[in-house]
């Protein structure tokens, strides 16, 4: 068990980075540009953590504290779902509430130490996270019940799991589901068109904002904890849409993580092609997605299960 | 243990006696409160553990026959629970109180100590009542004594009007309450609880019933709509009496719906319906009344009826499973609401005396003009973060684990059952969850906004922590927060003994090991949580001792001149959600836009429309005003006149009975 | 599973099409709908009849219609709907209420199904309901007959469901009504925008004395 742990654990650690070299190799080519190293990201983080940290005299210890929590958070909710062969280390019944929750307390705590700063721009940032991961939220939970009503399970890993047949019963269902929740995902790692990491803008960013005044390690755990949830709600993505499962741990491998180097090329073709959206219209998208997720509601219950 | 239950009612209502005796000995009477405080609550707590580690109801009749019904009362699981509730909460305010009051001077305390215990005893009788006489007795204490206890600062005029919409609203409630007994007396010929359940309720009788309890417990209870007096007397009164408030006194209306199901078993499947609505309406309704909140209190009064929205959304499946048979489904449900009544008793009992700190020390609740007092608060502070963390339902806090059972009964109920039970259950589960987001978006915005950044109006930096006993209260809350998160179980099997007994279901070790058991896993991950957290802790000391650490103050974005009058204020921060929401809630911004090149003044101002009342009561009352300016006119002021009244209506009556 | 797929499909176009503010995007959506509605007849029954039924919808609904459309915002230069009656967010949220509604009246009613799809009824129902929806809130008459025309589609949807019983011609007829209507409706737009210089429906308000 221990050592189950600390082999998923350790997996994600060491590749979730490469997904966001993925995602900026691809940009990278869709501008006709060579682009950054795929390693890129490794190098960022590493550049970061020979740095020393400067810490605003308004900032208290929820500053400092927030990096570590919302890592701490993020990477231990990798141990629930799982990744190609790998079963989940931890599934139990009732465990999806704990991923959202996880996912709860460390936006929870990046959104206060913004706010610990004092600074205008961060509260800014704070604020709109908070708005839209709520709605983000509601969305997440819809998927949730559409995918416990197929499985009859309320375990994340099972009820990402199932075999061919229920993809060609409920195959339209699935594919709203997976629609809905590659914009929650969006939105969760803030990605374009809700957000745009790369403008030089502060009034027009959310996630970045919130992150301004950190620096050092602190700056390193909060990059390396959004790298990890791109890379967890990526696998859960991925997780759905393989359609079978029970093949020898060799095909299931090759077949995830396959999916997850096509997800990431995905996300970067998404992020070239679109613009970022203006903010008014995010929680237009997000009404979407709910409604994307709802019609598949309503098609469960007219089928019945 | 009954005798445990007695000697603490014998040793409250005596020393309530001897602190309004002792009123001109200040110290003895506060020592006397302090004692039989601790005595009574520890009595009452001992009893309540003890009955619900063995869950085995006792009870007590006296000789003694009242006007109508008996001296009647029994403590089972049910009763226990809630005496467990309300024995800690009392116990810790009334201490807070102790400490919170003593420099304010001129006020007669010793009758304000004697009203606190009244207060322990009527809710002492109100979960024990087992007559309905006796219950409604209780009740009728429990509106009087809080109506006191409200108008402590009765200097104020928004305090002594904040009184009298409570004692109006919970008069209202109880005249349904009487009406309910009265129609279950009738039917089943007895007046206690115990004779009634013998008789089956047809189902039409259980509806009217259960309609008429839903009112009338839900006025004390703060359903919406009937909440009205809810954010008036939270604020107006004085901390640890909102705290008690918030905490116990309205969880009463759970414990009366709770035991009308014991008592009535069978309802109609609408029932489950309507209270899921209730859960849902009361619960997002409440987080996006508070989001729109610029006071401390007030905010923390909606936040009170958001959880009354989660309780009853508890009841709402339990009740569902109860109509179909899912012994499952029954358990999680109610021992969701009931954990989560506890929980929100502690959670909420230790916000609002953590606020009331700030409030003693900075003498304001304007949540926009604080600002930066975790430097100066450092207890009150910390106290406060676990309080919201617990709030809005966060894994390693005891919201959490009342939050999981609450939504694993949905999830569940929405497995076994029919179409109606399919949409609603959903239903519930979307706005479960969007009511964890906006409470988590409102309290980083209270925390935030006082604790964070720097003060936002004048200097707080004379501000110190208040006195050590006020700080232990809140400890001790702050302590059961985190023991509940890491270990549930006591307390879960607690509430799902008083669950059992609501139901009257047997309760069997596999479905009580199949609810525990993904507890602990839950805890288990929370563990390799704080394991991780540690390492990286570690891994950035270790690191930080080679590299260099700066101060310089916060990056204005290029903006050289920063001053705190620019941080982002509450106000603003909640914004975005209530712009989204603004048409259910009726938001508003006014103000003028700063014009022109040197603009010389503006100013903007948001506030939120209680639907409720300007919408639904404000019509009401003002027509019954109207009624009552018309029915003026048979008063002239002579005594002849009324006797005359008196005397026809007495014709009337016989003339009535002849035909 | 194709059927179903595609029954989807146009509920995605519709509920795009409601949340869209753009009318080139809109017309382009419901080509696009059109065009998966042409195929349904052959995947609920391949025949010569359905086969075509299917010519007939692709050239009038993917072909004609939407060039007609297309023609008339050129001439009128109008390129969004700027100011819906309610916000779009708030439209989309209406739209999934109304699918919730047509989906839970669908369930209650006795239809002669015959096991094509039970999916069939409730998205006829939810395009009537997305095309009312749409010819209530928006002001632009080319997003009126865009409704319209997502109505219709709705429309012809249940008409699947009695794909062997009518004969051809009466169904032809049925297309050469809304053939003349959307014909009709694009002259008037023209009218609108000559007489008014707009070409908003919010103008005939005046008319009412």
């Amino acid at each position: 068990m221990g050592f189950q742990i600390l082999l998923h654990i350790g997996i994600v650690i060491i590749l979730s980075p490469l997904l966001l070299g993925i995602i900026g190799k691809t940009k990278a080519f869709f501008a006709g540009r060579w682009g950054a190293p795929l390693l890129q990201p490794y190098y960022d983080i590493g550049k970061l953590l020979r740095k020393g940290n400067v810490y605003s005299t308004t900032t208290t210890w929820i500053f400092q504290a927030a990096p570590i929590v919302s890592l701490a958070a993020v990477l231990v909710s990798s141990i629930l779902i799982p990744m190609g062969g790998l079963k989940a280390p931890f599934s139990f019944w009732g465990d999806i509430i704990l991923f959202a929750g996880l996912y709860a307390l460390a936006r929870f705590f990046i959104i206060i130490a913004a706010l610990d700063t004092g600074s205008s721009f961060e509260g800014m940032g704070a604020s709109r996270e908070a708005a839209f991961s709520c709605l983000a939220e509601i969305v997440l939970f819809l998927d949730f019940i559409i995918l416990a009503l197929l499985s009859k399970k309320l375990i994340l890993s099972e009820m990402i799991m199932r075999n061919i047949l229920s993809w060609e019963l409920f195959g339209p269902v699935l594919l709203l589901v997976v629609a809905s929740y590659f914009l929650v995902l969006l939105t969760e790692n803030a990605r374009i068109p809700i957000d745009d990491p790369a403008t030089h803008l502060e009034l027009t960013m959310i996630h970045e904002v919130m992150v301004l005044d950190h620096s050092g390690w602190d700056l390193a755990y909060i990059l390396y904890g959004a790298a990890i949830k791109l890379f967890v709600l990526g696998a859960l993505l991925v997780n759905i849409l393989i359609p079978f499962h029970g093949l020898p741990a060799i095909v299931q491998f090759m077949v995830f993580w396959g999916g997850m180097i096509i997800l990431a090329i995905g996300l970067g073709i998404v992020e070239s092609c679109m613009a970022r959206l203006r903010l008014n219209r995010v929680p237009q998208l997000l009404t979407g997605a709910f409604v994307l997720a709802l019609v598949g509601l309503l098609i469960i219950l007219v089928k019945g299960v | 243990m009954m005798d445990f239950f007695l000697y603490s009612l014998t040793i409250l209502s005596v020393s309530g006696v001897l602190i309004i005796l002792t009123t001109r000995f200040r110290k003895m009477s506060e020592s006397i409160f302090l004692i039989s405080l601790i005595l009574g609550c520890g009595l009452g707590f001992i009893s309540a553990v003890t009955i619900l580690a063995s869950r085995t109801p006792i009870d007590y009749r006296l000789n003694f026959r009242m006007p109508i019904g008996e001296f009647y009362i029994g403590v089972d699981p049910l009763s226990a629970f809630f005496l467990l509730v309300i024995t800690i909460l009392f116990f810790l305010a009334g201490l807070y109180g102790y400490s919170y009051l003593k420099d304010h001077g001129k006020k007669n305390l010793s009758v304000h100590y004697a009203l606190y215990h009244l207060a322990l005893i009527s809710l002492m009788l109100v979960v024990t009542a087992q007559n309905a006489v006796l219950f409604l007795m209780a009740w009728e204490m429990v509106t009087v004594t809080s109506y006191f206890l409200i108008v402590f600062y009765d200097e104020r005029e928004v305090t002594r009007k904040a009184g009298y919409l409570f004692l109006i609203a919970a008069h209202t409630g109880t005249f349904c309450l009487w009406v309910m007994f009265l129609l279950m007396a009738r039917h089943t010929g007895a007046m206690n609880f115990d004779q009634m359940m013998l008789t089956p309720f047809p189902l039409p009788l259980a509806g009217l019933l259960f309609v008429l309890g839903v009112i009338g417990f839900g006025v004390k209870t703060g359903f919406i709509p009937l909440h009205i007096w809810l954010p008036h007397a939270h604020p107006a009164a004085p901390s640890h009496v909102s705290a008690v408030l918030s905490a116990v006194m309205i969880k009463m209306g759970v414990y009366g719906l709770m035991r009308i199901i014991f008592i009535i078993k069978d309802f109609p499947e609408w029932c489950a319906v309507t209270l899921l609505l209730i859960g849902m309406i009361s619960g997002v309704g409440g987080v996006l009344y508070a989001l729109g909140q610029h006071e401390i209190k007030k905010l923390l009064a909606y936040h009170s009826i958001e959880n009354i929205g989660i309780i009853t959304l508890g009841l709402g499946t339990g009740l569902w499973g109860q109509i179909y048979h899912n012994e499952s489904v029954i358990l999680v449900g109610y021992a969701g609401a009931l954990l989560h009544v506890f929980n929100h008793a502690v959670f909420k009992g230790l916000l609002f005396l953590s606020a009331g700190s700030v409030i003693r020390s900075t003498h304001t609740g304007e949540i926009d003009h604080l600002g930066g007092l975790l430097k100066h608060l450092p207890w009150t502070g910390c106290l406060f973060l676990i309080g919201s963390l617990s709030i809005c339902g966060l894994p390693l806090f005891n919201g959490f684990v009342s939050e999981w059972l609450v939504f694993r009964g949905l999830f569940e109920g929405m497995f076994q059952f029919k179409m109606n039970a399919l949409i609603f259950n959903s239903l519930g589960i979307i706005s479960l969850a969007l009511i964890g987001g906006l409470a988590a978006a409102c309290f980083a915005k209270a925390f935030g906004a006082i604790f964070l950044g720097n003060s936002r109006s004048v200097d707080f930096t004379h501000v110190k922590e208040n006195s050590p006993i006020m700080c232990v209260s809140m400890f001790v809350l702050g302590g059961i927060c985190l023991w509940i998160g890491f270990f549930p179980t006591q307390m879960v099997s607690f509430a799902l003994g008083a669950a059992s007994t609501i139901s009257s279901a047997q309760i069997s070790t596999t479905i009580e090991e199949a609810i525990i058991f993904p507890l602990l896993k839950v805890v288990l991950v929370l563990i390799i949580l704080m394991t991780i957290a540690v390492v990286l802790i570690l891994f950035k000391r270790i690191a930080m001792k080679f590299l260099p650490i700066e101060n310089a103050p916060t990056w204005g974005c290029g903006y050289s001149l920063p001053t705190r009058r620019m941080q982002y204020t509450a106000s603003s921060f909640a914004e975005p959600i209530l712009r989204i929401f603004r048409n259910v809630l009726g938001f508003n911004v006014e103000g003028n836009k700063p014009k022109g090149y040197f603009p010389d003044e503006a100013k903007i101002s948001s506030h939120v429309l209680e639907a409720s009342e300007d919408i639904l009561f404000r019509p009401i009352f003002k027509f019954i005003e109207f009624l009552s300016v018309k029915f003026k006119i048979i008063q002239y002021g002579y005594t002849q006149l009324y006797l005359l009244y008196i005397f026809i209506f007495l014709l009337v009556l016989l003339v009535w009975k002849m035909i | 599973m194709w059927l179903e797929s595609a029954l989807i499909l146009i509920i995605l176009f519709g509920i795009i099409i409601l949340g869209n503010n753009r009318l080139s995007t809109m017309i382009q959506l419901l080509a696009l709908q059109s065009l998966v509605l042409s195929i349904t007849p052959l995947l609920i029954h391949p025949s010569i009849h359905a086969f075509t039924m299917t010519i007939v919808t692709i050239v009038l609904k993917v072909i004609v219609m939407p060039s007609l459309l297309f023609w008339a915002i050129r001439h009128v230069s109008i390129r969004r709907e700027v100011q819906p009656l309610i916000g779009y967010g708030k439209t989309l949220l209406l739209g999934g209420f109304l699918m919730g509604v047509a989906f839970l009246i669908s369930s209650k009613l006795d239809l002669p199904d015959k096991g094509m799809s039970n999916l069939l009824v409730p998205t006829a129902f939810s395009l009537v309901m997305i095309g009312f929806l749409l010819l209530v809130t928006r002001f632009k008459a080319i997003t009126q007959v865009i409704g319209y025309l997502v109505m219709e589609n709705g429309i012809f949807l249940f008409a699947l469901l009695l794909l062997e019983k009518t004969p051809l011609l009466v169904e032809m007829g049925i297309f050469l009504d809304i053939f003349v209507g959307v014909l009709v409706m694009g002259i008037i737009i023209n009218h609108i925008n000559q007489e008014f210089g707009s070409a908003s429906t919010v103008n005939l308000t005046n008319l009412r004395d």
